[in-house]
């Protein structure tokens, strides 16, 4: 009995959290009646639980705490900003021995150098596509992504400069690969924004079938929280659908979202 | 706009052990011979597209039978329309389950 329900335990970590306990209940108490019907699969049907604990976990609604996610740009840009300027300080008040951020020149130099060495790795692990959206619109998004962009490379420069001064020089060797790591976080993220108020997109919906590919696409459409628009995002690209898409909803659409 | 919806056959053999059995998982899965890691996932989803719904029975019930309580399904109006029209698809779905009723 005790296995069983360690079994349920573990399963039931990959639950989200609101959900964890009623599921819990729900699979102790149909245990009990798998017990009083004499079968012998008792420890198959406990495993049978980490199929629906997956289920739940991928089909379960996001369980960020709102103050964790970066949904507005101004939320965005100064947490990176805040990150960056705490470990900024630290590398100040603990310079590691051999690498002194004054004069700011240098570093500036070495900065840029890391993220030129950092940019054939992150063409060939992320595309770079940011999706199909109308010319000539929405520079914003721009400026919004090279701040972006700038302050997680200063996040990994500092970060990993905090770290030197502990650990010792073997430490460099993850400048790039944190490098790499930061741009494509910031191209994800810029993906999943609205080009108009570049908040976080929401509402996930899954569109069309498999097995209709050659008629019409299928993936995940997104909507803005404030209306802008949708953005339909493929699952497989395909030569009519390449990479995502933009739809832009006029004013008559507010009232959907209001 | 649901009974306009096409289950698969596990899944609409799910509905009907739902409709006809107990309407609890454990029975659900005796009557459709279907292991744990299928019939549940799949109340799951018959539950989020609104065929199904689930309720807890009363505490006071359950302490009466010396045993835990059960969570119950039940089919909703457009879950009902659901297996109405899986019958007509899956002739072979209403005689599957009365035979597993029998022999239970």
């Amino acid at each position: 009995m005790r296995i069983h329900l360690a079994i349920l335990r573990s399963a039931a970590c990959l639950v989200p959290g609101e959900q964890r306990a009623e599921w819990l209940a729900e699979w102790s108490a149909e245990l009990w009646y798998v017990r009083q019907s004499g079968q012998r699969q008792t420890t198959g049907f406990c495993l049978g639980s980490f199929r629906d604990a997956f289920w739940l976990r991928r089909n379960g609604a996001p369980t960020v705490q709102p103050w964790l996610r970066l949904e507005t740009p101004a939320r965005c840009l100064g947490f990176l900003g805040l990150v960056a300027a705490v470990l900024l300080l630290v590398a100040l008040r603990h310079p590691a021995p051999g690498c002194p951020l004054l004069p700011i020149g240098p570093p500036l130099l070495f900065m840029l150098g890391m993220a030129a060495m950092a940019l054939p790795a992150l063409l060939a692990t992320t595309s770079l596509r940011l999706g199909e959206y109308a010319a000539h619109r929405y520079g914003w998004r721009w400026v919004f992504l090279a701040g972006k962009i700038a302050l997680v490379h200063s996040i990994v420069f500092f970060g990993v400069l905090d770290v030197l001064s502990v650990v010792g020089p073997v430490i460099a060797v993850c400048w790039i690969p944190g490098c790499v790591l930061a741009f494509r976080w910031a191209l994800i993220d810029q993906r999943r924004r609205c080009p108009e108020c570049l908040r976080l997109l929401a509402y996930p919906a899954p569109i069309g079938r498999r097995s209709r590919t050659f008629l019409e696409w299928y993936g995940t459409e997104f909507a803005c929280p404030k209306g802008h628009g949708l953005l339909h995002v493929p699952e497989t690209p395909a030569i009519s659908f390449r990479t995502q898409r933009w739809l832009h909803l006029d004013r008559s659409w507010s009232g959907l979202f209001s | 706009m649901a009974a306009e919806l096409k289950l698969s056959h596990t899944a609409a053999l799910i509905l009907r052990a739902i409709h006809a059995g107990d309407g609890y998982g454990f029975s659900v899965m005796e009557m459709t011979g279907l292991p744990s890691g299928t019939v549940y996932p799949a109340m799951r989803r018959l539950e989020r597209d609104g065929l199904i719904r689930s309720q807890w029975e009363r505490q006071s019930i359950a302490d009466a039978g010396q045993r835990p309580a059960r969570k119950y399904y039940k089919l909703t109006r457009p879950g009902q329309a659901t297996l109405e029209a899986s019958e007509r698809r899956y002739p072979l779905l209403a005689k599957l389950t009365a035979v597993e009723v029998d022999q239970s």
